[in-house]
């Protein structure tokens, strides 16, 4: 099994009016990018904050490299909030040394690595100009480098896509990828799903306060995976869908006419979630008997789904719970 | 650790010391002081009138010879029928008429004296007439005695009291400067206090808001505790603060050593030699004022004025950046910040208008009461010290001082760092106790 770099356990902390995190764990395996995810208000900031030595918890404990976190550690880690701002009337240069010595770099390495970095983003000829005549996406690059300048073993992100176009997320994207290949650990938050896809080995859903859904993004996906499967086919579904509701959960993901124009369509294609106790096989063979197939796939599932259907049946027994 | 705080200070200093308005205020400020104490006799210079000539018309024949020409107004006697001169047709060689009634020795009470004049006269004008024969009066009443070597009796009676204050409770019991310098002094040393807590004070709370608002903050704290960073601003202002009284503090020492001796005359410098040796004669005419400005360019003295102002500006300072910072880490913007500000602002404002009262009553318990309070004892003690005041007193208002910056900076890194990540909600008093109370 890999070892953990940082270790979350039973964290909680309140604030005046509300729990902002209760009773949550998650483990981060060294040299894994790890996904934080859940919706607006949930405490994934608050726990950031806490990983960070930012905030104390009100109870549990954080271990970083296997012993308790302290205010030293901080040095090895590198946070990117999600809020984030620079001095304004700073230059960028003196500005990136500032945080840089902040982080514990002599002035000479800061600004020879910065030299570096800034040439790497191709924005050398910023360094003598003030930060308020930046765009926000040029600021943010600045603070990107600002981040990771130290080599810290653990990187934190908030939110880092927010605010980026297209082309500067991707480059962020394959950054990331290749700090992680480096042997950097790193943590970010987000609602981008498509990025969690492609860069996360591990995720952690937090709603409400609680962490409910911690995995590796494969497994997760295999898991949702299970039961569900993609029918496509030829002719009149009516009968079929009475027959199918019987066996499974039924969403229709493409229309055999076009609802607008009345139109047929080659094809109908079905999203099903088996019942209990039903096979792929019962489905072909009642799907046989009255249409022709088309396809017959198993799905999976996006990070979307995941999200939505867990956060939604949380959501609903917690309800319950009240 | 304490590494990370110089870092902070020193890009506090660093961003307002290369400041414009620090450095136009910094060398400005001395200019505007020097202008404001020369003004008043440069406006003198400017709004000096021609000389003015006055006709009298003495009907009592003997008052006229005793009346003194002044160098703005000239006296001449004149015989003018008074019709006339009521017509306005005097040949324009005089600008007025002082006519003096026959009775004006007996009965000067009456309207036997007047003054005709072309224009609007001014005050300096009738104050001298006015003063002119009330004296020739007086002169004429007391020849009429017919007394014996009056005018040596008189001379004989004139007295000019020097007083010299010493102190029985210093060393060989020094003479001390006089209690109106001293009122003076204190009152303007109050006032510094008074502009520098409160401007260097704001400063803190602004520049703090200012982070908030912009959420660099929130990148600051991810290497430093917050803490640290209150900390580091606070102690980074309070440097450039220091840099200018200090800045101030040698431009006016170098002017008394070098800019005073070139301008005052030789005599003057002369007298103060001899005073400050200790040779000087009390019964000199101008003892009071040559050792006035001997205490007053003694660069001895300013090099002690600057150190208490710099410990007592700095611990004032220290104290009230610390409630400023508390409030700063609170609000979003300045506006919100005003009623808190206001409530941190009345302690100054009290000890501003108690200092006139203090430097009157410097021993007062009142004053020895105000100079404890840490809240209000750098204004008051900087009030009281040119006055001379016992050392274990300073002492103890410093201690106390410096002590309860300690216990309000720990509590205001407490309120801070709960502070800094609320946003949206204007927050009273209540708030801010309840967030020191977080663990």
């Amino acid at each position: 099994m890999d070892k953990n770099l940082l270790q979350v356990k039973n964290v909680s902390k309140a604030f005046t009016n509300h729990l902002a995190l209760d009773d949550v764990s998650l483990n981060v395996p060294e040299g894994k990018v790890y996904g934080l995810l859940g919706p607006n208000g949930a405490g994934k900031t608050t726990l950031l904050r806490i990983i960070n030595h930012i905030t104390a918890p009100d109870s549990g404990e954080v271990l970083f490299d296997g012993h308790a976190l302290t205010g030293a550690d901080v040095d090895h880690i590198g946070y990117l909030p999600e809020e984030r701002g620079l001095y304004k009337k700073m230059k960028v240069g003196e500005q990136a040394i500032f945080f840089a010595r902040l982080k514990g770099l002599s002035r000479a390495d800061a600004t020879r690595q910065l030299k570096q970095w800034f040439d790497h983003f191709g924005i050398a000829d910023w360094w003598n100009r003030k930060v308020e005549e930046l765009s926000k996406g040029m600021a943010q690059k600045v603070q990107f480098i600002v981040t990771v300048l130290h080599h810290p073993r653990l990187l934190i992100f908030d939110e880092p896509f927010s605010g980026f176009d297209p082309i500067n997320a991707n480059l962020l994207k394959s950054e990331m990828l290749k700090l992680r290949d480096e042997g950097t650990t790193i943590i970010f938050s987000t609602h981008n799903m498509s990025s969690v896809e492609t860069l996360c080995d591990n995720i952690t859903l937090i709603n409400k306060s609680r962490n409910i859904l911690s995995g590796n993004v494969a497994d997760l996906r295999r898991e949702f995976g299970q039961g569900r499967y993609t029918l496509a086919f030829n002719g009149d579904g009516t009968e079929l869908k009475e027959m199918l509701d019987k066996m499974a959960r039924v969403e229709t993901v493409a229309p055999g006419t076009d609802p607008s124009t009345g139109i047929s369509l080659p094809s109908t294609t079905l999203a099903l979630k088996l019942n209990e106790g039903v096979t792929p096989r019962d489905v072909i063979a009642a799907a046989n008997e009255r249409v022709e197939i088309a396809s017959f796939n198993p799905l999976v599932p996006s990070m979307d789904n995941i999200f939505i259907e867990t956060v939604e049946r949380n959501n609903r027994q917690r309800k319950n719970e009240e | 650790m304490k590494n990370k705080i110089g870092i902070i200070i020193s890009r506090e200093y660093a961003e307002r010391v290369s400041k414009k308005s620090f450095i136009i205020t910094t060398i400005l400020m001395p200019v505007l002081m020097l202008l404001m104490m020369v003004a008043p006799a440069l406006i003198m210079n400017f709004t000096t009138q021609e000389a003015k000539t006055i006709g009298v018309i003495d009907r009592t024949g003997v008052l006229f010879p005793l009346l003194e020409s002044s160098e703005n107004i000239q006296l001449v006697n004149s015989d003018l029928p008074v019709d006339s001169i009521k017509a306005g047709a005097t040949g324009g060689s005089c600008s007025g008429y002082l006519i003096i009634g026959e009775d004006a020795v007996v009965n000067p009470q009456s309207t036997a004296i007047r003054l005709f004049m072309d224009g609007p006269t001014t005050m300096e004008m009738e104050q001298y007439l006015t003063g002119q024969v009330s004296k020739a009066i007086e002169t004429v009443r007391l020849q009429s005695y017919d007394i014996n070597n009056l005018q040596e009796i008189l001379d004989n009676v004139k007295a000019n009291v020097t007083l010299i204050t010493q102190r029985t409770d210093k060393a060989d019991n020094a003479e001390t400067m006089s209690g109106s310098i001293s009122f003076a002094i204190g009152l303007v040393m109050a006032f510094v206090l008074y502009m520098f807590l409160i401007m260097y004070g704001q400063m803190v709370m602004t520049s703090i808001i200012e982070e908030k608002n912009n959420r660099v903050l929130e990148l600051v704290v991810t290497s430093v505790r917050p803490f640290q960073l209150m900390m580091g601003k606070i102690l980074g202002v309070g440097l450039v603060a220091v840099t200018q009284v200090l800045i101030w503090g040698v431009l006016l020492a170098l002017m008394a050593a070098f800019v005073v001796p070139m301008v005052m005359p030789e005599t003057a410098m002369a007298e103060m030699a001899s005073y400050q040796a200790g040779t000087m004669d009390v019964t000199a005419d101008n003892y009071e004022l040559i050792s006035t400005l001997s205490s007053l360019t003694s660069v001895g003295f300013i090099v002690e004025m600057l150190v208490y102002t710099t410990i007592f500006l700095l611990g004032g300072f220290l104290l009230y950046a610390s409630i400023f910072a508390a409030i700063g880490s609170a609000v979003d913007n300045v506006q919100d910040a005003s009623q808190l500000t206001s409530f941190a602002m009345i302690p100054i404002i009290i000890a501003l208008i108690c200092s006139t009262s203090i430097a009157n009553a410097p021993m007062s318990t009142m004053a020895t009461w105000l100079s404890i309070i840490p809240f209000t004892s750098p204004m008051v003690m900087m009030t009281r010290i040119p006055f001379g005041i016992p050392m274990w007193e300073i002492i103890v208002s410093i201690v106390v001082l410096f002590a309860s910056f300690a216990l309000m900076v720990w509590l205001a890194g407490k309120i801070y760092r709960v502070g800094i990540f609320m946003y949206g909600k204007k927050p009273t008093i209540k708030d801010l106790i309840r967030w020191a109370r977080y663990k």
